[in-house]
């Protein structure tokens, strides 16, 4: 039995890195300090359906293959192919993305990763209007307005309150834990009430309807000194029960709300009584209440990107953190869901000058998410191959780009056999990332931290990086000869 | 005169700047045959994918028969001349486009008119999203010139716009105009939402229904008519919006008053 | 390996006193050795070429999280400048921020080899060395951001020298860095809460210290650990019209650290602190008094921060001043504060002639060049990207070897810079001699590069070879021709190599990563208390923060011992 302490969980873009993990016969026995999240993943990856060896489908149905084979088949699809996709790497290490971008310039196709459908249009508006962010540590020492929109931190990235933001002990900052604690537990308290009363344990008292909007006026606590938390979503969130204070805003209205709130951190006065079902005078008390902090930061979460509006939503964001920053200082930052999809999009960027959606066709990289994004070229049925690393477009995708996806060769490497990897001609299955590979991963705030291998991978299981060496490798000697073909036939 | 006609269904894109009458001038049937393009990751020739014929006709420098929606980048820089398409278009048609003039009768694909200067593009069916809207990163848009759309046009269109007019005959998508500086937009038909988010100038003519104003517009005045440019002037009366205050923009959006009675809730801050 | 003889070319070695001698360079196994057998050498006919060491860039901002920061906020500026993949070398985009391997071939044609990354904080400093792998053809190293790192300034306030000095040595190690960074010292920790500090007297808060104790302060430590180059020090007020002031008040205050003539600071883009006026209306040169100054002492060296008219990107640790060009330019800022260590900030920017204030800057920074007498105190940089991209040295180069060059720039700038401007009045012109000072030579003996920067017995044999012949070409009059040459090197050798030819990348080679192992007497004690500290400071543990050995493709580390 071995203890390997200061793990990074491979779970979510908080990248906690002070997991403990007791390790009994090669198998992960016990997990201390992680969420419900890292728990599942270290203790219940084994019991996923394990494939051990690369499988081919031949007539219809997978026969298992040689390492050597499949990466042969692998590689030729790639080579031939006139217009290939490489996507997914967000659930991966950077040691194998930037092996990645070097076999997508190679085979001339198009490099995406699922920042495409999470965080992708964040970038694009801070392309833009840029960026004032931070790292976390800066928020735990210095914020005390903690601005949460979009996003249920509680639920997706369950430690970042503790770890990072309001309940966390800063040198210039203390945690608002204990005040929450008495909230949280007369919620509970309160809870317990209710399922007592649906048992009919105690009678029940005619109780005022929860509001179809949750919409009151800003609270007291507003004002109060130290650590404020402040949660706008379209629905109460467990993250909006331990808040401050809550807004509903109406589905698809954020970009009117937040537009407004910044109409108002410019002192301008308003024609109208409500935006996105709020009253004004509230969003004028946010407005003050975002002026008057030390440091204050916005988390937006796919809450915003993915709601109407999208990356121009997150533009408006960091317009009002610019606004906000000649006031007081502010800082915004995205709630990266994948454990390091922030690394594919930084490994990318230094090899190529782009994030996600690059095209290698004419062989240089080229960059115009709408035309060289995977899912835009699968909708307009232009891929005639497809790789899929570390992500399951086959079940996220709509359907029509994934019938495309699946119409052409598709070419799968992840140690699941997940929906995409069902509707594969290859699959590779390969190692673990963060349990049975280390390697880079970068936290959401693009502070990059080591994975560790902590067991051994079943036996023929390789990591990802080395999978894609291979095919690059094969791709290689393929075109070589191709070449010299030619030569010959010339 | 040369007539290009694509040879197959392309699968791929195909990118083809040369197809450009600045390029095509004073060259041989051969050597236009020979220029390169690119289709998916393989160079080809423009002979390998379209079939050219020349005729004896001045005008247009180009036509192209045909379906043409994966070919992108065509007439991009242009300079001079007319290009002609019978069919749809892929994207980038126009793009940096500095004079002459492209007519398509058929729909263009994204980006159409993108950073353009001068010139003028018509397009009789409908354009993509990003119509006359720059390359991402990019704060400056179209410049000058001008372009009709017979039919509707995306959204993010009139991005960072500079100058120019836009006239669209059917409807717009959202955040058209949005970061728009200067220059003119007409929709004659429904607009799309957050119509000139951000804006700071220029103005936006909706003689169409709007669901709502942004809220951090401000009602001005209600105007019998405007003027579109030298040769057209739009029939009113509109409600005059100043904005975006956001931006504390002074950027006009005209929106009228017969099709959107919803809007009268304004009038009391007249 | 391989022996090679570079025969017959004019060679410039200014650390070996050689100016335009012909001769031989011999090599043998990727460093220069007195003599070779001609017979069985692989032989380089440099006749009628002019031979220099490898160019050396002691400021460079090519790596690390902020320059990835600047290439993703900018497809705009890459779509103008991309760079195909061939069967030798990988694809990218250049320009302002090119991508990594764009930057190793691009300065390799030109015929550097060795460039320093001036700006890492320490907690990224994993993603600057991953990029670092991935930049080939140069051999790099990196500078941690100390200026406003907590424990320096806890250290120095207490006056505790000794320990601050083994936590300096400790952190080299860690983020395997090469020189003390500091950048507007004590404004970075202000800018935390949104300010900044205006003088080097001015105290930062919370922290009950001055910017003038910080400098100093690690100016000494740096001395006590014997590092082989100085404290790496961008001014406070950096930036700002009037600022001429504060660099000369921050100059004295080093002279008390100093002791002979051995420097004990390097100021870093000059230019960009050498303003003077009181408002950007008649902002004007500060170079006389600066340069009058630097005349008189010995205790500092220098480099330009030359600015080039185009459209580049500016980034800097120094956030506050990153905000000032936002507010002035209005364009998408991008500021990343770093916790417990630094900040930073990216502006897109265009300099363009006919701004007098931008006009203004590329004439003090030719003036700074030009003024201060010796070449050995003051290097070719354009601070890159911040005053323009690095492939603009040629232009610097013949700027300052030919007036007839600038003169026809200036000609074209804004008339209010152009009145105001020394450059009329001044008729120094660098020669090839000097040229060799400025960018290589001078820059490797301020960074204690040993085998850097000459091509004496023993040195590293990196060399460039450029098609300019002394004898017939006067580069102060054929300054085009210079300006061609420089860009494109007739040849350039890394350890003994050949890996440019005609301006063409022949090989692709990865290059080595350098950085100080420095031994302390006594070294900091990693204890329950130092990690307990450690997690209170930063968000991540003890054990993840370190740059380990797998980081560095190629190490190349550089053991130095401490006097502590």
């Amino acid at each position: 039995m071995s203890i390997v302490k200061a793990v990074t969980c491979p779970v979510c873009g908080s990248l906690c890195d002070d997991i403990e993990l007791t390790v009994e016969n090669n198998e992960v026995v016990k997990v201390k300090n992680g969420c419900a999240m890292c728990e599942s993943k270290y203790l219940g990856y084994k019991s996923e359906h394990r494939i051990r060896t690369p499988l081919v489908r031949k007539d219809g149905k997978f026969v298992p293959v040689s390492m050597d084979e499949a990466v042969h088949k692998a590689a030729e699809i790639l080579a031939n192919a006139n217009y290939p996709i490489l996507y997914g790497w967000s659930s991966t290490n950077c040691e194998a993305q930037r092996v990645g971008v070097e076999l997508a310039e190679e085979v001339g196709g198009v490099l995406d990763n699922t920042a495409v459908v999470c965080h992708g249009p964040s970038i694009l508006s801070v392309q833009e209007v840029g960026i004032p962010t931070c790292t976390l540590g800066q928020i735990r020492h210095r914020a005390d307005l903690m601005l949460y929109w979009g996003c249920d931190p509680w639920s997706a990235h369950p430690r970042h309150l503790e770890r990072y933001t309001s309940f966390t002990e800063g040198r210039f900052e203390d945690s608002a834990w204990k005040a929450y604690l008495q909230k949280v537990k007369a919620a509970a308290g309160k809870k317990k009430l209710v399922s007592a009363e649906r048992l009919e344990f105690v009678k029940s008292r005619p109780r005022p309807q929860t509001q179809a909007c949750t919409i009151s006026g800003p609270p007291q606590t507003l004002k109060k000194d130290g650590r404020k938390l402040i949660v706008i979503d379209v629905r109460k969130s467990m993250t909006a029960e331990m808040a401050d204070y809550f807004i509903q805003v109406e589905p698809n209205k954020d970009y009117e709300v937040m537009q407004a709130i910044r109409a108002l951190v410019r002192d301008h006065e308003l024609d109208v009584d409500k935006v996105g079902g709020i009253p004004v005078e509230y969003l004028e008390e946010v407005a003050d209440a975002l002026v008057n902090c030390n440091f204050g930061v916005i988390f937006f979460g796919m809450g915003l990107t993915q709601s109407a509006g999208k990356f121009r939503n997150i533009d408006v964001a960091i317009s009002l953190i610019r606004d906000l920053n000649r006031r007081t200082k502010f800082a915004i930052m995205p709630m990266r869901g994948h454990f390091n999809v922030a690394g594919a999009n930084i490994v990318s960027t230094w090899q190529s000058g782009y994030p996600y959606g690059v095209d290698f066709s004419l062989g240089y990289p080229r960059y115009n998410p709408g035309e060289t994004t995977c899912m835009d070229v699968l909708l307009r049925g232009e891929s005639d191959a497809s790789l899929v690393i570390a992500a399951d477009p086959g079940a996220t995708f709509p359907k029509r780009a994934v019938e495309h996806m699946v119409k052409t060769p598709l070419i799968v490497i992840d140690p699941h056999m997940n929906a995409t990897a069902m509707l594969a001609d290859i699959v590779f299955p390969s190692a673990f990332v963060g349990i049975e590979v280390g390697g880079t991963a970068y936290r959401m705030d693009n502070v990059p931290l080591p994975l560790k291998k902590v067991v051994e991978p079943p036996a023929g299981i390789l990591p990802d990086e080395e999978i894609l060496k291979r095919i690059l490798e094969e791709v290689r000697i393929i075109k070589a000869q191709k070449m010299a073909k030619q030569a010959e036939a010339a | 005169m040369i007539t290009l006609s694509p040879l197959k269904k392309f699968q791929y894109p195909v990118m083809a700047e040369c197809i450009n009458p600045d390029v095509f001038k004073g060259k041989t049937t051969a050597e236009i045959a020979a220029l390169s393009v690119w289709e998916g990751n393989k160079q080809k020739t423009l002979g390998d994918l379209f079939a050219i014929e020349e005729t004896a006709a001045e005008n247009p420098s180009i036509v192209i028969n045909g379906d043409a929606s994966k070919v992108r980048r065509v007439g991009m820089g242009m300079k001079n001349g007319e290009i002609v398409v019978n069919g749809n278009i892929g994207m980038h048609v126009g793009e940096k486009m500095a004079g002459g003039k492209i007519t398509v009768n058929g729909d263009a694909g994204g980006w159409a008119g993108s950073d353009m200067k001068k010139g003028l593009i018509e397009i009789h069916g409908n354009a993509g999203d990003y119509l006359a809207s720059p390359y991402r990163g990019s704060s400056t848009g179209m410049r000058g010139g001008t372009i009709i759309v017979h039919g509707n046009v995306g959204s993010d269109s009139a991005v960072f716009m500079r100058g120019g007019v836009i006239k669209i005959r059917g409807n717009a998508g959202p955040f058209l105009g949005f970061r728009m500086g200067d220059g003119t937009v007409y929709v004659q038909k429904e607009c799309g939402t957050r119509v000139g988010a951000c804006m700071t100038g220029g103005k936006i003519i909706i003689a169409g229904a709007l669901q709502e104003v942004m809220p951090t517009f401000t009602i001005d005045s209600i105007k019998p008519k405007v003027k579109v440019d030298e040769t057209e002037t739009a029939a009113g009366p509109f409600y005059v919006f100043l904005g975006d205050l956001a931006e504390s923009g002074s950027g006009k959006i005209f929106v009228s008053k017969a099709v959107n009675p919803h809007l009268s809730m304004y009038e009391k801050y007249l | 390996m391989a022996e090679m003889l570079i025969k017959n070319g004019f060679v410039f070695d200014p650390i070996n006193r050689i100016n335009g001698e012909k001769m031989d360079i011999a090599i043998k196994d990727g460093k220069i050795v007195g003599s070779v057998n001609e017979r069985r050498a692989k032989k380089i006919d440099a006749t009628g070429l002019t031979v220099m060491p490898g160019g050396v860039d002691i400021h460079t901002h090519i790596a690390g999280a902020e320059v990835n920061t600047g290439r993703l906020m900018r497809p705009e500026d890459h779509v103008k400048d991309v760079v195909r993949k061939t069967p030798l070398t990988r694809s990218g985009v250049g320009y302002s921020i090119p991508s990594t391997f764009v930057t190793g071939y691009r300065y390799s044609k030109m015929g550097y080899t060795t460039i320093m990354n001036p700006s890492m904080p320490p907690l990224e400093a994993k993603h600057t060395h991953e990029e670092l792998n991935d930049t080939p053809m140069l051999d790099k190293a990196s500078y941690p951001l100390l200026g406003d790192w907590w424990f320096v300034l806890e250290y120095l306030r207490k006056g505790d020298l000794t320990e601050c000095a083994r936590y300096v040595a400790w952190m080299m190690g860690t983020s395997k860095g090469y020189a003390i960074k500091i950048v507007n010292p004590g404004g970075l920790e202000s800018w935390g809460f949104g300010r900044n500090v205006h003088s080097i007297d001015d105290e930062v808060p919370n922290f009950c210290i001055t910017p003038r104790e910080i400098m100093c302060g690690l100016a000494k430590v740096n001395k006590m650990l014997n590092l082989p180059h100085t404290i790496h020090l961008h001014t406070n007020n950096l930036g700002l019209p009037g600022n001429y002031a504060t660099t000369l008040e921050t100059m004295r205050a080093l002279e008390s650290v100093a002791s002979g003539d051995k420097p004990v600071a390097h100021i870093t883009h000059l230019q960009f602190s050498s303003f003077a006026g009181d408002g950007w209306g008649n902002m004007r040169s500060g170079a006389e008094e600066i340069s009058k100054y630097i005349n008189a002492h010995n205790h500092i060296t220098f480099d330009m921060g030359q600015v080039i008219f185009t459209d580049t990107t500016t980034m800097t640790a120094d956030g506050p001043f990153e905000y000032t060009l936002y507010e002035l330019s209005g364009h998408k800022w991008v500021n990343t504060d770093i916790e417990t260590e630094t900040s930073g900030g990216i502006i897109p920017f265009h300099y363009k002639r006919n701004n007098a204030v931008n006009a203004t800057q590329w004439s003090i920074a030719l003036e700074l060049a030009l003024l201060i007498e010796d070449p050995w105190k003051m290097f070719l940089t354009t601070d890159h990207p911040n005053g323009g991209p690095f492939f603009a040295y040629p232009k610097i180069i013949a700027w300052l070897s030919s007036k007839k060059a600038r003169m026809a720039t200036l000609k074209k700038c804004h008339k209010k810079a152009q009145k105001k401007s020394l450059l009329p009045s001044i008729t120094r012109e660098l020669t090839l001699y000097d040229i060799a000072i400025v960018t290589r030579a001078g820059q490797a003996k301020a960074l204690g590069l040993k085998e850097k920067g000459h091509l004496g017995v023993g040195a590293d044999a990196d060399i460039a070879i450029y098609n300019i012949n002394p004898e017939k070409t006067d580069i102060a009059r054929k300054y085009k021709t210079a300006r061609r040459a420089f860009g494109n090197a007739a040849y350039t050798l890394k350890d003994g190599k050949v890996v440019v030819k005609d301006g063409e990348i022949t090989q692709h080679v990865d290059g080595k990563t350098i950085w100080l192992d420095v031994q302390t007497a006594e070294q900091v004690k990693v204890d329950e208390e130092m990690k307990r500290r450690f997690k209170e400071y930063w968000t991540v543990e003890y054990d993840n923060y370190p740059v380990f050995d797998h980081y560095v493709k190629v190490p190349s580390p550089i053991t130095v011992k401490a006097d502590v």
